[in-house]
């Protein structure tokens, strides 16, 4: 290894209840890609935000080029020159991208030589060599609200540059992309460590580690478990010391045994809530005993799709049937009765009632049903019993039982809260969207394999998802939305990687 | 028709001050519904400083007008300050503030004003007399047909707000201090990140607002009625932030806004002379830019934009 960068020595960092960081001892080395591998809560953004300037660590210290210093802003980072691309961009929408990168570090003329002005001209330039000399391909004229997420995260990038930044730190910076933008991505941190700059890159992606890093620090309950160069140890080693355990890679999956047509969408048209046609004369049917998976890149008509089959949002033209009944017209309790469940995108503001408790929230689609009430009243012992059986049933884990505010809980335990009540009502029809969002390793299997399962207990699956590994792992049937509209339909064995990524990004047509 | 535009003018300038203060504070993310309180507040001080110094100067001296737009400015600005400190430092909603400060700038400055008259000049009043502002008119361009009316009998603070709403579009869009105060009611996280304080570029916008408010209110004071008296509180604050929306939050668009309000309104006093109608029909006509806001409102209202993070209490700890 060359000369040390950044050191870490026993950081140590405590919030209420629990060890986020545990004396915790690396160094990482000028010009090169370091990972940095673990599952949600091993406490890799923690180590990270410390290093920016975001949390003091409790215990232990940070040399930066030998130097023992104390960080206690982003400022204080940026003054070390660390950089760091948050998931959540900070970017100001209606500004362009110069005015973005540029503030808080503009740089003044004189109009007539008194009245200081910022020197947009200049700082344009500027921006527009970076761009060039790190192949960014962003214009610094464009208006960040007409720019798509990817470039909004190249604008992040500038941003630290144009501070001349020496240690980039990047934050999951995969979640929110395709295929191909990842791979320019990747391309472009590799640009970057070829011109002397260190990387750091927070991720639970084991491919991307293999493809780009130089070496990789493996977490796992806020504990450090080993440091490996990355080109000597396999994605199998790498994913055992991130769980703790061997995980199977592939699921294990029966072929698929169709059954009648349960649902079938015929040449929907629904528009979103600004009376745009977001989703355009798509058609499709899935059957028994088939899951049939979505893809497509967020923002392209998914949501709607999904929430015209479950009534929340009127179809503008189109049918929807369900067991070959016209359903288009129906309120969203009766479609609920002929046996439709849906785990929709926004866990915490569709799916759930964040202040109300755990038994609540479990009982939301059938208090009203027989059992359920005593006349015009609560059965409450029935309601506690039903919650309690549901909670061991789907593992669910909260700290006061079934009277836990849902609020409190991991998301992992929200998501089971809504795919247990929805499983429960035993419906023909189950409709997932990005079910497994945001959720660690482990729970992800488990979700997967629930799937699987309810598809072979004979029932219908449409699984919409912005993962492309989650399609790949699930699906039966793949069709592809881009722009509203079907790009493609075909059985999964048919279509690879590579060509979803292409239909995603609306690059072949049929 | 000249006098509409001489009256017209006289009326939307102040309005269109008013409400730059309006869009400086929006801008910034804080709601300000306060205007209206800023401005009388600014014009009582104003109203005050000519009351206590009516002595030192000379009768006529025009002097005392242009020291109480200075006093209204800093009277205004000093009364803004206690709005920040409720929304920006104590997190208050900052609608319930807006209108809190409304009402307590009626009650304290009508209950000021005759508690120092009765006092201090020793006479039950609750009014403070004002001089008469001189109006100008410009040899020549003023014989303009139509266009000459702007040059002609105009009040010296239109001058002053013209020259004022140049220098403010030039601080809003030109220096560092507008680009971080537009960034601020966009997304103050961005700015947070940037090394700059959310808190204070907002404090300071919504000092910059009481400051053009309460000289908005003083202008009023001297053109409408020569004195400052509770009649101050007519709603202009209330227009201003009409004339902002329909303006989107942006000065030029928000000068037209001002125009049409203010035209609208003397060419309904100038149908009711017109029309010889009785002086009741005055009152209807003075509802006239209210009406027309209602119905501006219906069409404009969906195509606006106005800043993202408006309103927002902004927490440093949320991201």
């Amino acid at each position: 290894m060359t000369e040390t960068i950044v050191e870490m020595r026993h950081i140590t960092k405590r919030f209420p209840g629990i060890i986020a960081n545990d004396d915790i001892n690396l160094s990482i080395g000028k010009g090169e890609i370091f990972a940095l591998l673990g599952e949600n809560g091993a406490g890799k953004s923690t180590l990270m935000s410390m290093l920016f300037g975001l949390y003091e660590p409790d215990e232990g210290e940070f040399l930066v080029r030998g130097q023992p210093v104390r960080i206690d802003s982003p400022n204080q980072a940026v003054a070390l020159d660390i950089g760091m691309v948050h998931q959540h961009f900070q970017l100001v929408s209606n500004f362009t991208v110069t005015e973005n990168i540029i503030m808080g570090v503009e740089t003044v003329k004189r109009r007539l030589g008194i009245f200081p002005a910022v020197d947009l001209k200049n700082s344009e330039n500027k921006v527009a060599a970076l761009s060039e000399q790190y192949g960014l391909e962003v214009d610094p004229r464009a208006v960040i609200d007409d720019l798509q997420i990817s470039e909004r995260q190249r604008v992040e990038i500038l941003k630290m540059l144009y501070r001349n930044a020496e240690i980039l730190i990047f934050d999951e910076p995969t979640a929110v992309l395709t295929p191909q933008e990842i791979q320019f991505l990747l391309q472009i941190i590799r640009n970057l460590r070829d011109n002397g700059k260190t990387v750091i890159l927070i991720t639970h992606k084991l491919d991307e580690i293999k493809q780009v890093a130089d070496r990789c620090a493996i977490l796992n309950r806020g504990r450090l478990i080993a440091v490996r160069d990355v080109r000597t140890t396999s994605t199998q080693e790498m994913a055992r010391l991130m769980v703790g355990h061997d995980i199977a890679f592939t699921l294990a999956k029966k072929p698929a045994q169709f059954g009648e047509e349960i649902l079938r969408v015929d040449k929907l048209t629904v528009e979103n809530e600004e009376k745009y046609e977001a989703l355009r004369q798509v058609s499709f049917s899935v059957h028994r005993g088939e899951i049939y998976a979505l893809a497509g890149v967020a923002g392209n008509g998914q949501v709607e799709l999904a929430d015209a089959i479950c009534g929340l949002l009127q179809a503008k033209s189109g049918r929807v049937y369900f067991r070959q009944t016209d359903i288009t017209q129906e309120s969203v309790r009766t479609r609920n009765l002929r046996g439709l469940s849906y785990i929709p995108e926004d866990r915490q503001s569709v799916g759930l009632i964040l202040d109300f408790s755990l038994q609540d929230n479990l009982v939301m689609k059938r208090y009203y049903q027989p059992g359920f009430r005593k006349g015009l009243w609560i059965n409450r012992e029935h309601w506690q019993s039903y919650a309690k059986r549901l909670s061991q049933a789907y593992d669910i884990r909260s700290a006061n039982g079934i009277q836990t505010i849902v609020r409190s809980m991991s998301g992992g335990n929200q998501q089971k809260v809504i795919i247990a009540r929805e499983i429960d009502q035993d419906s023909d029809l189950q409709i997932y969207v990005q079910p497994t969002r945001g959720l660690d390793i482990g729970a992800i299997t488990s979700i997967r394999e629930k799937l699987i399962q309810e598809r072979d207990h004979g029932k219908a699956i449409l699984l919409i998802s912005l993962e492309l590994d989650e399609i790949m792992a699930c699906a039966d049937t793949i069709g592809v939305l881009y722009h509203g509209s079907l790009q493609t339909e075909a059985p999964a064995g048919q279509l690879d990687l590579e060509t979803v990524g292409a239909y995603m990004m609306g690059a072949k047509h049929e | 028709m000249n006098t509409m535009i001489i009256d017209g003018l006289s009326y939307a300038l102040p309005l269109l001050i008013i409400a730059c203060g309006g869009i400086f504070s929006e801008r910034s993310g804080v709601t300000n519904l306060a205007l209206e309180g800023f401005l009388g507040f600014g014009a009582f001080t104003g109203g005050l400083f000519v009351a206590l110094t009516s002595s030192w100067f000379a009768n006529g001296s025009t002097v005392p007008m242009y020291l109480a737009f200075l006093f209204a400015m800093l009277g205004g600005g000093v009364y803004a300050l206690l709005f920040a400190l409720l929304c920006i430092k104590f997190r208050a909603n900052q609608v319930i503030a807006g209108v809190v400060i409304n009402i307590l700038s009626v009650a304290l400055t009508g209950f000021l004003t005759s508690q120092i008259n009765s006092s201090v000049f020793g006479e039950a009043s609750n009014k403070f007399q004002l001089g008469v502002s001189p109006r100008w008119t410009i040899p020549g361009v003023s014989q303009i047909p139509v266009l000459g009316a702007i040059f002609t009998k105009f009040y010296p603070f239109e001058i002053l707000i013209v020259v004022l709403v140049i220098f403010l579009n030039y601080l809003l869009y030109k220096t560092r201090f507008g680009m971080h105060l537009r960034a601020a009611g966009d997304n103050p996280h961005a700015v947070d990140t940037a090394g700059i304080s959310v808190v204070r570029v907002r404090f300071a916008a919504v000092v910059i607002a009481g400051m053009l408010a309460g000289l908005g209110g003083m202008c009023y004071a001297y053109s409408i009625s020569t004195n400052f008296s509770p009649s101050i509180y007519f709603g202009a604050g209330y227009l201003a932030i009409a004339a902002m929306i329909f303006g989107n939050w942006k000065l030029m668009p928000t000068l037209a806004a001002c125009l049409i309000f203010g035209l609208a309104r003397s060419g309904a006093y100038q149908l009711v002379g017109y029309l010889k109608l009785s002086s009741n029909f005055t009152n209807l006509a003075m509802a006239i830019p209210y009406a027309l806001t209602l119905l501006l409102l219906i069409f404009f209202s969906k195509s606006n934009r106005a800043p993202r993070a408006l309103g927002e209490i902004y927490d440093k700890a949320k991201r």
